[in-house]
Parts: C-alpha cells; structure tokens; sequence
C-alpha cells in the first residue's frame, strides 16, 4: 500500500504546462502576434500558481483560454501546425492535472506506480492518435460546399451529443470520490 | 465543471467554428479533444459487480480501544482500471490508522483489502455502505455504485468493578443467591429461632434457649439467601443532566448503571434495565453474561432525549418491574421528581436512588467565582432538602459526588451504622 504521491507526473505537468504555453506563444509570435505571446505566458504562469496554491478550478480555465488562443491565432494566420501541438499538449497537462488532483483525494493509492504508468501510456496513445489525426486534418484539403459543411456539422452535434448524453445518463446519481470531477 | 461536459463544449464550440467559418484548421484543432472522448468512451467502465465482505476485530470495546476494520473487495465483473472504493465510517468514530478510502485497479476476480483502524467514545455505531466510483485511466467517465455492507460496533460505557450492593428487597426469588430473603432457612446471618423439628442439625440446636424449657428443644434458623429482581433505571432526560466543557453528567450516570448492572448480575440476581428519556428503551430481564452483553449494549447506545411525555417520572411502566422487587434509579433528580418516587416506594418497591451530583458538577465547570460559590451553596442546600424528603419517605439514596469512586460512596452509604453506635444514637 502506497500514499499517492506524484513521481513521473510531479515533473510532467509543469513540463506540460510550459510546453503547451511555449508552443502556442511560439506559434502566435511567429505571427508577430505579440499580445497573443503575452497572454498565453500569463496564463502558463497562472496556472503553476494555481497547482502552486491548489486551486482546482485553474487547469480547466487555463485549458480554455489556451484552446481559446489557439482559435485566435488559427483565425489570425499563425502555423497550424502550432496551435494543433500547443493545444494537445495543453490536453495533456490537463489531464495529468486531474490525474494528480484524483490520487491526491484518494485517501491512499495501491500500486500507484502500475496506475500511473498504465494512465501515462494511454495518455499517450490518445496524444499521438489526436495530434496524427489533427496533422492529417490538417494536411488534407477538401473544398465543402455550404449545405455539405451544414449537414456535417448536423451529424457531427448529433453524433457528439448521444454519445455525451448516453455516458451521462450512465453517470448519472453517482456520487464522486475521486474529487473534483 | 465535469470533465465531460467542458471537452464536450469545447469539441462542440470548435466544430461550429470550422465548420460556420469553414476553416479545416479550427475543425484540426477539434480533433484530440473528439478523441479524447472517444477513447474514454472506447474504454469506459462498466457498472461495478464486487462483492464487499466487512469485519471488526472486535465488536463490543471499551471506550478508546482500536478497532481494526477490514473490508474484502472482490471483483465479480469486468476489469476495472480504475475504482476508488470508500467506507462510511460513522462520524463519531476517529479513524487512527490506515484510510478508508482507496484507489486502486481490479482486474476480473481480483481482490483488495482494505484496512483502518477507528476508536471512539461510548456508543453504538452502524457502518452502513460501501460507496464505489469506477472510471477508465483518463478519468472522463465514471461509474457509481453504493454497496450496503452492515456492521455494528458497540463501544461500552466505563465499568468500575464494584463489591457487592447491599439491597433488600421485600420479595426475593426462589434460587440461592446473596440476597436476605426476610425467610428462616439455610444461610449464614441469624434470623431466629423456632421449635426443633426431625431433621434439624444437632449443631444448630440452641441449648441456652432449650435449657430454659423443659420438654421442648429449639434450634436457631438463619436467613436464607436469595437472588432478586433487579429492576435498573437510567434517568435519560435532557432536562435533568448537565452538558459542559468537561464532559457530560450522563456519561458518569451511564458508568455508574453499567457498574451496577454487572455488580448485581454476578451476583447471580435478574437485572432488566429501563432507559427513560426521549423514549423508553427496556431490556427484559434476565441473568447471566448474555443479559450482561444485552444491557451493556443498551448501555451504549443510551442518549439523553427531550419527550413532553417523558419529562418526569409520571409516566414511569412500573408494570416492567415485578411486584416488590429492587428498583435502583440513577438520577440527578429534579424538584418534581419525589412524588412519584414517593409512590413507587408506596406500592411496594424497595427504592435505592444513585443520584450524581449536578451541583458540584456544575459548579466545577463554572470554576470558582465568589457568585457560582453562592448560587452553588443555595442549589445545594435545595439539594439536601430534595434528598431528605426521599429518605423520609423510606427511600434509600446515594448522594454521589462523581468525581469520587462509586464503589466507595455506595458501601459508605448503604453499610449499616454498628448497633453499638446506634445505640449511643450516632448514625454513620
């Protein structure tokens, strides 16, 4: 029986945090957008505080902001390429965020070691999967017309949206104890 | 905010955003988090089947004695990556050691134990459920299931060993005990002495007393001994104990009915127990170590309780008690309570009140003030004349300071004064 304690993460995610910040403010000041530069440091800088200080709702608002700046420098003309590996990366932080937060509230971990190597490698696994994907996304240019975009993205809310409210309907009455959710 | 629902709205924000502004970048940028989620999905847990076995290395305890409590969690479903399973230890219970929560994986018919050690003061504690939430490695989805896993611990008041209580009650019963039975027999204390009849011991004949008759031989006759009812009254009104910093009077009271149940029942007597506060909470009487397991467990549970019902001993069941048998109260006592004990003694039951003082109790916590000094003197002087109007009426009362031992005070109270000072006129 093992106290949770963070090992590989403790240095993963702040690598992940200034990572995915470095990334997108490279991107945007390569694109001479230098506020841009400025807000994605802030926010990087804010989130250390936030773990520093154990403020839970920090990671998911940094993730926001930083898929919200990854819009904007997408909009303005900055490198794709970029924004896609400074928002994966930013996921990735995300989720070892809540990883830390969730072995933190559990009152104590068996193997904690075995869990984390198993979460590191799916991690993983879903990383390269988005980021190929997103590349591929990218790399690919197929020319839609309105109604054919307008019925994608008719199938692509409804698809999303079953399948979320199905796994919440599953969900649903639990009762958390895994922390914050 | 849920996992879900925040990579939900984001995925759906950016797909609306590529797809109304028709920018393949923005839809890129969609991707790992539809991903995310699809991968969650791919691997979300299924609801978890376990079987949960709990036990206590000891269900009955002294006040502050560990308790380890064990749980056995075996998995009868799917494998489960990651399950966070959490015991609902009764608040009142401090746990001391290990954690009753955990995290951990389960492979299908894998199995967990998990191990906590609690300790607590007097009561009676029911553990109930065992809550589970099983989720996939990134934590997106979760599945909750609530195992009701029951288990009952009894932390058992304070017992102070205690000689035997000197009761008289008017009826005994009909086996050997140590109790004077107010009937001529075998025994040891001399009773009288009556006609010899065929069979009497020779060594039991009075020769003084036959020396004065001339065709007559008279032998001596002792009290018998014998077990009796014992019928325990606790006082658990709230109006009539006292809460403090320094603890509660109730709990010496409790103490003080769990020494004497036990002191009477080694005695070989018939105990039944009454706690009277917010409800009437009666152990049938009985004998012996299972009677003994019995009250001490009703002990423990016993708490103070407010009723307008309950609020003096009018409505005391006085048909739970056998007709003259030995009734002992342990009160405070309050102003109103006399006339009804009064009564009881009227119909023939032999009284003996435990009474723990409230006024030094009080006056202890209150600290020593000029002002708490006075008031005390008057409460306890109200006090006395309260106790008088009882031993007046018949009733044997124990005046008890709780920070003295019990013991001490009930033989000082209820030994019988040696008749040559008696005779002088001084009662001990």
């Amino acid at each position: 029986m093992q106290k949770a304690e963070r090992r590989a993460t403790a240095w993963l995610l702040p690598a992940g945090i200034v990572l995915a910040c470095a990334v997108l403010a490279l991107g945007l000041g390569l694109n001479g957008s230098w506020g841009g530069v400025l807000v994605a440091l802030v926010v990087g800088a804010f989130w250390l505080v936030g773990r520093w200080r154990r403020w839970g709702w920090v990671a998911s608002m940094a993730l926001v902001l930083l898929i919200g700046m990854a819009v904007v420098g997408q909009v303005g003309g900055a490198g794709g390429g970029w924004m896609l590996v400074g928002v994966v990366v930013a996921l990735v932080a995300w989720d070892l965020d809540h990883f830390t937060w969730r072995m933190q509230a559990a009152g104590c971990v068996k193997d904690f070691d075995a869990l984390e190597r198993r979460h590191l490698w799916r991690l993983l696994i879903v990383a390269g999967a988005g980021l190929f994907l997103g590349a591929v996304a990218l790399s690919v240019k197929i020319r839609l017309s309105f109604v054919v975009a307008l019925l994608l993205a008719f199938l692509a809310v409804l698809g999303l949206s079953r399948v979320v409210g199905l796994l919440q309907r599953e969900e649903r009455g639990g009762i958390s104890l895994f922390g914050r959710d | 905010m849920r996992r879900v629902i925040l990579l939900s709205s984001l995925a759906y924000a950016l797909l609306f955003l590529g797809l109304g502004t028709l920018n393949g970048g923005m839809l890129a940028l969609a991707i790992p988090l539809v991903v995310l989620l699809g991968a969650a999905f791919l691997w979300r847990p299924e609801t978890p089947q376990l079987r949960i076995v709990r036990s206590l290395s000891a269900e009955s305890v002294s006040p502050g004695t560990p308790v380890v409590v064990t749980l056995s969690v075996v998995n009868e479903g799917s494998p489960l990556e990651e399950v966070a399973i959490e015991d609902a230890v009764p608040p009142a219970l401090e746990v001391i050691d290990g954690e009753a929560s955990t995290l951990s994986s389960l492979p299908m018919g894998g199995e967990i134990e998990i191990a906590y050690t609690v300790r607590g003061k007097r009561g009676a504690f029911e553990f109930r459920d065992v809550r589970v939430a099983a989720g996939e490695h990134l934590g997106v989805f979760r599945q909750h299931a609530t195992f009701p896993v029951p288990g009952r611990l009894f932390v058992l008041p304070e017992i102070s060993r205690m000689r035997q209580v000197a009761i008289r009650p008017l009826r005994t019963r009909a086996y050997a005990g140590c109790i004077p039975a107010r009937q001529g027999g075998g025994g040891v204390a001399f009773y009288g002495v009556r006609e010899y009849q065929p069979g009497d011991p020779l060594r039991w004949i009075n020769w003084r007393v036959s020396a004065r008759h001339r065709h007559q031989v008279f032998t001596n006759e002792f009290e018998q001994e014998r077990v009796a009812d014992v019928g325990l009254i606790l006082d658990a009104r709230r109006r009539s104990n006292i809460r403090g910093a320094g603890g509660m009077l109730f709990e010496y009271a409790v103490a003080a009915t769990a020494s004497l149940a036990l002191s009477f029942l080694n005695d070989g007597n018939r105990v039944g127990l009454l706690v009277y506060g917010g409800f009437l909470d009666w152990t049938f009487p009985g004998y012996g170590r299972l009677q003994r397991k019995r009250i001490l467990e009703t002990l423990a549970r016993a708490e103070t309780g407010a009723s307008m019902v309950f609020e003096s001993f009018d409505y005391l069941p006085t048909r739970f008690f056998p007709a003259k048998s030995q009734l002992v109260l342990v009160s405070p006592l309050c102003d109103s309570d006399p006339p009804m004990l009064v009564q009881l003694r009227a119909r023939g039951y032999q009284l003996l009140v435990i009474s723990p003082d409230p006024v030094s109790f009080e006056a202890r916590m209150l600290g020593a003030q000029p002002d708490v000094e006075l008031a005390a003197r008057i409460a306890l002087l109200e006090r006395a004349l309260l106790l008088r109007r009882l031993r007046r009426a018949g009733i044997q009362v124990v005046d008890w300071q709780v920070d003295q031992p019990l013991d001490r005070v009930v033989h000082a109270s209820l030994a019988r004064t040696p008749q040559w000072f008696r005779a002088v006129g001084v009662e001990v």
